[in-house]
């Protein structure tokens, strides 16, 4: 009878174990796609970022030197990109590399070519250059919410992974710990009114 | 895009928070979105073709006052079921932290969710008892929104993580395309000012007004001060000293319609508040009616007047730099029409076309990288991905 008694309690402890194991690992799990999720779309929006500087400066609405500066930040930023495509599972190895320097570098160039008197001037004559600014601003935009939202994720991820039960049982599996995404995305005043 | 929006506030009572999720709703519907709101209301309520009712709140005492809520079972069942018929791209939840179909909702959700926090104080002891038990279901906020800068440091100190703020949105064109009442306007002898909310209410400012304004009439002695705002009428004009009682009019609550026309009629718009305000949309309705705004310095007020570019300002709680502005203002015409000037201009800011624009884009970073992992999740599908496994990992991922 005792014998009895005590498998069933050994087993409902085992159980219970059990389950609050695969709910720690399901939220991690959740967590690690909220944070795929959120660096695929930061991914993307600065993809649009650079594409959308590039027809800026080829649109012929700036002079020739500001094109110049704006194309050779847009194009590096998007080559260090397609060198790099994210894995699969985005998670592995997840680093941005030498791109946050990159796109520092072309935030830094918009926010020196595009003075208020520039940015008046282009949105007067309304052609493509007014356009392609339409969309600079749309993305640049995007690329602030991502990066944050991105980094919103990376914080919780790395809040449970520091959970006693999340390291000793290893529920992480080989996944690489996320890292925040630093780099200056404000977009030149002018360009927000 | 299909979007779902839950408000935990009953559409019985009118509030803030009621309004901005009805108006970001007839926006998103007006662009040709699908928008379905889920509120709490009494069954003989009616509501607009968009809002389904969860049922009935039930006033509990909660954080210290009494609160219209809506749990158990019942409702956890019927948010499930709005959650599956609307099949929504993004899950658009508003004061996520109330102990209402808010936190159900978000129990509940799969997919990409935003969340809105509308109120600078978070901090309850119920939250802090039911902190732990919350907390998974926060981690599934993919994007937080905070409708000032104040609710946004709520979230950072509380929360943790950051927030990006969109303001609330005020219909302009409303405010703007008002008929000024000629009943309420000004006249050089006897210029109009006027005062909104509770009358007995103190951290409304009605007090500080008060006390203002023997200084304001000893100058202009024609001044009429309009008052619109619920409350007890006789009280608050005992509490008045006799000069300025007969120099104020009691307009009781008044309609939008009116609200809007009192603010383009008179020479300028009055908000004493004392503390409170986490934002001050009605600011930005006097600025797009063209009312001059002389306002308390609230970090929120402010804000919204760009540093006090867009309105005068005075020393919060002190009646005689009230009236030193009032009486500033009310001697020049020239600086009251830069300030309407200024003040329309800064509304656009603040205009639904231009926030409903700002909670788009979040709405499109969010669902932009679920989109994503998705088709990555749909190419490693795993053959052995059963109902139960799926219910062991949390019921996520391949439904669709």
């Amino acid at each position: 009878m005792q014998t009895v008694t005590w498998t069933a309690v050994a087993v409902a402890v085992l159980l219970g174990i059990a389950w609050y194991l695969s709910y720690n690992a399901a939220r991690l799990d959740r967590l690690h796609t909220r944070a795929e999720g959120a660096l695929s779309a930061l991914d993307a929006q600065l993809v649009r970022r650079s594409e959308a500087t590039l027809e800026l400066a080829n649109s012929g609405a700036l002079d020739p030197a500001s094109a110049l500066m704006l194309a050779g930040a847009a194009s590096e930023a998007l080559e260090a990109h397609n060198e790099r495509v994210l894995e699969e599972d985005f998670l592995e190895g997840q680093s941005f590399g030498q791109r946050e320097e990159l796109e520092s570098d072309l935030t830094a160039a918009l926010m020196a070519a595009l003075s208020a008197e520039v940015v008046g001037e282009i949105r007067r004559d309304d052609n493509l250059g007014a356009l392609a600014l339409q969309r600079v601003e749309a993305a640049g935009v995007r690329v602030q919410l991502a990066r944050r939202f991105h980094n919103d994720a990376v914080t919780d991820v790395r809040r449970v992974r520091r959970k006693a039960v999340v390291r000793l049982f290893r529920l992480a599996g080989h996944a690489d710990l996320p890292r925040t995404v630093e780099f200056d995305d404000e977009l030149p005043p002018a360009v927000r009114d | 895009m299909r979007i779902g929006i839950v408000c935990p506030y009953s559409f019985d009572v009118p509030g803030g928070v009621q309004f901005h999720v009805r108006d970001l709703a007839e926006h998103f519907l007006a662009q040709g979105h699908h928008a379905s709101v889920l509120a709490p209301a009494d069954e003989d309520t009616p509501l607009p073709e968009y809002v389904e009712s969860v049922g009935r709140a039930v006033p509990v005492r909660y954080n210290g006052s009494v609160a219209r809520l809506n749990f158990g079972p019942v409702t956890a069942a019927r948010v499930g079921r709005w959650l599956e018929r609307g099949e929504f791209d993004v899950l658009h939840i508003h004061e996520p932290v109330t102990p209402s179909i808010a936190l159900l909702a978000l129990w509940s959700a799969e997919g990409p969710v935003v969340a809105t926090f509308h109120t600078s104080n978070l901090r309850s002891r119920a939250m802090q008892a039911a902190y732990p038990l919350l907390r998974p279901s926060l981690e599934k906020i993919n994007g937080r929104i905070a409708v000032s800068e104040d609710a946004r440091r709520t979230v950072t100190t509380h929360l943790g993580g950051d927030a990006v703020v969109i303001p609330n949105g005020v219909n302009v064109s409303r405010f703007a395309d008002a008929t000024p009442n000629p009943a309420w306007t000004g006249t050089e002898q006897a210029p109009t000012l006027a005062f909104l909310g509770r009358i007995d209410e103190p951290r409304k400012g009605l007090p500080v007004l008060a006390a203002a304004l023997p200084a304001v009439l000893a100058e202009h002695p024609g001044t009429r001060v309009l008052v619109a705002g619920p409350g007890d009428v006789e009280a608050a004009r005992e509490r008045l000293d006799p000069a300025v009682a007969a120099a104020t009019e009691f307009l009781g609550m008044i309609s939008d319609e009116d609200k809007a026309a009192l603010l383009s009629s008179v020479d300028a718009y009055v908000a004493p508040h004392t503390g409170g305000e986490s934002f001050g949309i009605v600011l930005v309705e006097a600025m797009s009616a063209g009312a001059p705004v002389v306002a308390s310095d609230l970090a929120a007020f402010v804000r919204v007047l760009d540093g006090g570019r867009c309105g005068a300002m005075f020393a919060n709680e002190d009646p005689a730099d009230l009236a030193r502005q009032l009486l500033r203002l009310l001697g020049d015409p020239a600086e009251r029409e830069r300030l309407r000037d200024e003040g329309s201009r800064r509304a656009q800011v603040f205009d639904w076309a231009v926030v409903a624009e700002d909670v788009m884009a979040v709405y499109e970073t969010v669902t932009h990288g679920v989109d994503d992992w998705r088709e990555v999740r749909d190419d490693r599908a795993d053959p052995a991905d059963t109902r139960w496994t799926r219910l062991l990992r949390g019921r996520r991922g391949t439904e669709d």
